[in-house]
């Protein structure tokens, strides 16, 4: 019966909206705590201090270059909130539901627009932009050991920008998968875990790997926009 | 498995005949194998060395003095972290201390595996094997609940975990005392864990959330990325201690407060602020720019670890146990063929119930009870544990003292007797020894006796039971509180600063500061050599501030006022009596 429970549970799920199937509720407000990677986030490091970051020659090359008064002039203030650095920005989260199909998520830092489609094909023709395009799918529930699973995302199409405030960039033909997870607390708090994968053949000696985590919020307390800062 | 499924519901409401579970069985197979299926099962070697790419250089060379950047420290743990000096593992005996289970995963390879029931194949535990000093661990899946407050406390803790879904949520408990970072902020015993082990195909992310009322003013979060390695190997991390530098006895490496010349190296290298560098919550959220935290003195009184609503028992080794009761000290027994030997009687009050748990051990004759001080709270059942037992007694002895063989004998250093005049003889010590050692062969095994003058009082007794390789030490040591020093009776710190290095000579552990030797505390949870070397740690650092402060003239009232305790208060609470007793006994020189 277990197996015919799973099987019925499947097919049910896809037939839903990913908005009914969702296995886990990802709306609302969301804090980051910063708590790993400290002076890379809440500080602009200097120029060349990129430890974390496996960066290939070409990639140092383009780091140690960094000028953020250049970024400035040209208007590229926001190349540290592109999709593949907005989570570690020190940043709050707002959730929502933009339709039955998609997750959209917002920052206040830099005040950027993410969206999850789910279902959606291949990234339209279109230039590149800071937060790319993302594909969103539902994973499991996996194990038949309880309802879960978590939320995949590969995201592609994303404007050339940096993975850490001081330059370390990624190209164009970078491409980030996400898993979205949430878990609970015995003191009832909720967190958003965030694991990032960014591959980018161009400016990365291999893949880069980082999870980022979130407190959820009761309300929209501290949520404060503001503009993209290139320093 | 639970179907939360309408439709699912339906269909197990309505018989379905065999040949149609047929057709779904196959149809499903044909669904599944169109449909991502994560892998929970988290066996194999999950490895970080190639993807370092968070808290860098914490995670491989170490972190650096004086970085308590997002970390939510209160102040006693800054100050703790600021005189913390690292020439402290320079010790033969922090040498091979070991990363505790919330540590040891930042900075290498585990391996995980799971242990079943052979014929139900029920999951019963998932162990987990550390590259850092070879640890491992176990996380009970089988239910079981936690140990009591005063079971042993180890470097891994006691965990038991749950399935959340797909993500295994563990919990864990009886920790001894660990570091948020090894740059000395202090994680202490009193903190518990959640950990989250979540699996994406050959990724596994491991959350773990730190509760620390004792140093934190909210949990402590970190979210750590591993690989599946195929085939991969855990190396052996033997660790065999060294004398790295030659010092005297109990010298413990720290700063006094306000001398650590190392604490802006962080922030000047970096081109941080100093204050923020300093760390506290506030440097961890969105908006903040520098500036330093607010103070968080922390909780007002000690974060009790211990909460014991009756008297219970607790299995030491085969044959020893501590009695533990909400009143008094803790009870050393231990139960052979030869009789019942104990060590110290509670206070009065609870003495029935302790005699009771003791005659649920064995109902052989108590032969022996040994008094570590006179204390009331560890004499208080004397005279009613004594009635309950017997004395072998023959020969002149028999002949001479016709009620030689009445009551158990209550052996103590000489001193105990001479404090205990004021009480009904009754209670009195029948045995005394004046030297520095009593030899005891007691249910097979040797057990010494030794005498540690002007500690706790200048009556203390160490119980040594050498084959079961337990020590009880009377108020001596204790998890609870600061060392209680009766200067009326004659303790001193340096007495106690002695004794607790007899101790630390004594206990061998099995590796690092744990296992081995196992410690009956006067007060508080069962232990074994890293508690005591906790305690000695403290102790020690506490004396050299008072110390410092004699020397600069300081009164004891201003003394006090500069609270030397003030980073252990959050655990033992006001340090006043024994900074008083510090104080007094250093101006007279002990």
């Amino acid at each position: 019966m277990s197996f015919l429970c799973l099987f019925v549970a499947n097919l049910f799920s896809q037939t839903r909206a990913p908005r009914d199937a969702a296995p886990f509720d990802m709306t609302g407000y969301w804090v980051a705590v910063v708590s790993e990677d400290w002076r890379f986030r809440m500080f602009t490091p200097p120029k060349g201090d990129y430890p974390d970051i496996p960066l290939n020659q070409a990639g140092k090359n383009i780091a140690d270059s960094w000028d953020p008064a250049k970024d400035e002039e040209a208007g590229e203030q926001c190349k540290a909130y592109g999709a593949a650095n907005i989570f570690r920005i020190p940043t709050r989260l707002h959730i929502t539901w933009a339709d039955n199909n998609t997750l959209k998520i917002e920052t206040d830092a830099g005040t950027q627009t993410r969206l999850l489609r789910f279902g959606a094909g291949a990234s339209p023709a279109g230039p590149p932009d800071w937060q790319g395009f993302s594909v969103a799918q539902w994973e499991g529930p996996a194990s038949g050991r309880g309802s879960g699973g978590g939320l995949k995302v590969i995201t592609t199409r994303m404007r050339p920008a940096y993975l850490q405030k001081n330059g370390a960039p990624y190209s164009a033909n970078a491409q980030m998968t996400e898993y979205f997870d949430v878990v609970k607390e015995p003191d009832g708090d909720q967190w958003l875990v965030v694991k990032t994968i960014v591959v980018d053949p161009q400016y990365l000696q291999r893949s880069l790997i980082r999870s980022t985590h979130f407190r959820k919020q009761a309300d929209a307390t501290g949520w404060n926009p503001t503009p993209c800062a290139a320093r | 498995m639970t179907c939360r499924v309408p439709l699912c519901l339906l269909l197990r409401l309505r018989p379905i005949g065999l040949a149609l579970r047929g057709v779904f069985v196959v149809v499903l197979v044909l669904s599944s194998a169109s449909t991502t299926f994560a892998q929970v099962n988290l066996s194999g070697v999950w490895d970080n060395l190639g993807i370092l790419h968070e808290d860098w250089p914490d995670r491989l060379f170490g972190p650096e003095l004086g970085d308590y950047g997002g970390v939510p420290l209160t102040d006693a743990a800054r100050l703790r972290a600021d005189t913390w000096d690292a020439s402290l593992i320079t010790l033969p005996e922090y040498q091979c201390r070991v990363h505790p289970s919330d540590y040891a995963p930042s900075f290498a390879g585990f391996r995980v595996w799971e242990e079943r029931d052979r014929d139900s194949q029920q999951l019963i535990a998932i162990h987990i094997h550390h590259f850092a000093w070879g640890t491992e661990r176990t996380i009970w899946m089988d239910g079981r609940p936690h140990p009591p407050d005063w079971a042993l406390h180890t470097a891994m803790g006691f965990s038991t975990g749950k399935w959340d879904g797909d993500v295994l949520t563990v919990y864990t408990t009886h920790f001894k005392e660990g570091w948020i970072r090894r740059n000395g902020i202090p994680r202490s015993d009193r903190a518990t864990v959640v950990e989250h082990f979540i699996r994406h195909a050959d990724g596994l992310t491991l959350m773990t959330v730190i509760s620390d009322p004792v140093y934190l003013t909210e949990p402590m979060v970190r979210s750590r990325e591993y690989e599946y390695l195929i085939g991969g190997q855990i190396p052996p991390y033997p660790c065999e201690p060294v004398e790295e530098i030659v010092r005297p006895k109990g010298v413990i490496p720290h700063h006094l407060p306000g001398t650590n010349p190392f604490l802006n190296e962080f922030a000047d290298k970096h081109g941080l602020p100093h204050d923020a560098a300093r760390g506290g919550g506030e440097t961890m959220y969105p908006g903040y720019k520098g500036g330093a935290a607010p103070a968080h003195p922390g909780p007002a009184g000690p974060v009790n670890p211990l909460k014991i609503d009756d008297v219970h028992v607790l299995p030491v080794v085969p044959g020893t146990f501590m009695v533990v009761g909400p009143n008094g000290g803790n009870v050393t027994v231990q139960v052979g063929k030869d009789g019942v030997l104990v060590v110290d009687t509670q206070a009065a009050n609870v003495t029935q119930k302790v005699l009771a748990e003791i005659r649920k051990l064995s109902d052989v004759p108590i032969r022996y009870i040994v008094n570590t001080s006179y204390s009331r709270d560890f004499t208080g059942g004397n005279e009613a544990i004594r009635k309950a037992g017997s004395t072998i007694t023959g020969g002149n002895v028999a002949g001479d003292i016709q009620d030689a063989a009445v009551g158990a004998q209550i052996l103590a250093h000489d001193n105990v007797l001479k404090r205990m005049t004021s009480i009904a003889p009754s209670a009195w010590p029948t045995s005394t020894y004046l030297s520095d050692q009593k030899k005891l062969f007691f249910n097979g095994e040797g057990i010494d006796i030794l005498h540690q003058p002007a500690a706790h009082t200048d009556g203390d007794s160490i119980v040594f039971f050498r084959r079961s390789d337990v020590i009880s030490t009377g108020d001596i040591f204790t998890t609870t509180s600061y060392p209680v020093i009766d200067v009326a009776a004659g303790g001193t710190i340096n007495g106690v600063i002695d004794a607790l290095n007899r101790l630390v000579d004594m206990i061998i552990p099995v590796y690092g500061q744990e296992g081995g030797t196992l410690v009956v505390p006067g007060h508080g949870r069962l232990s074994d050599f890293g508690d005591v070397l906790n305690f000695r740690e403290m102790t020690i650092i506490v004396r050299d501030r008072v110390q410092d402060m004699i020397k600069k003239g300081m009164t004891l009232e201003q003394v006090k006022a500069a609270r030397p305790t003030r980073d252990y208060d959050p655990l033992f609470g006001s340090g006043d009596k024994f900074v008083e007793a510090v104080y007094q006994t250093l101006k007279k020189g002990n």
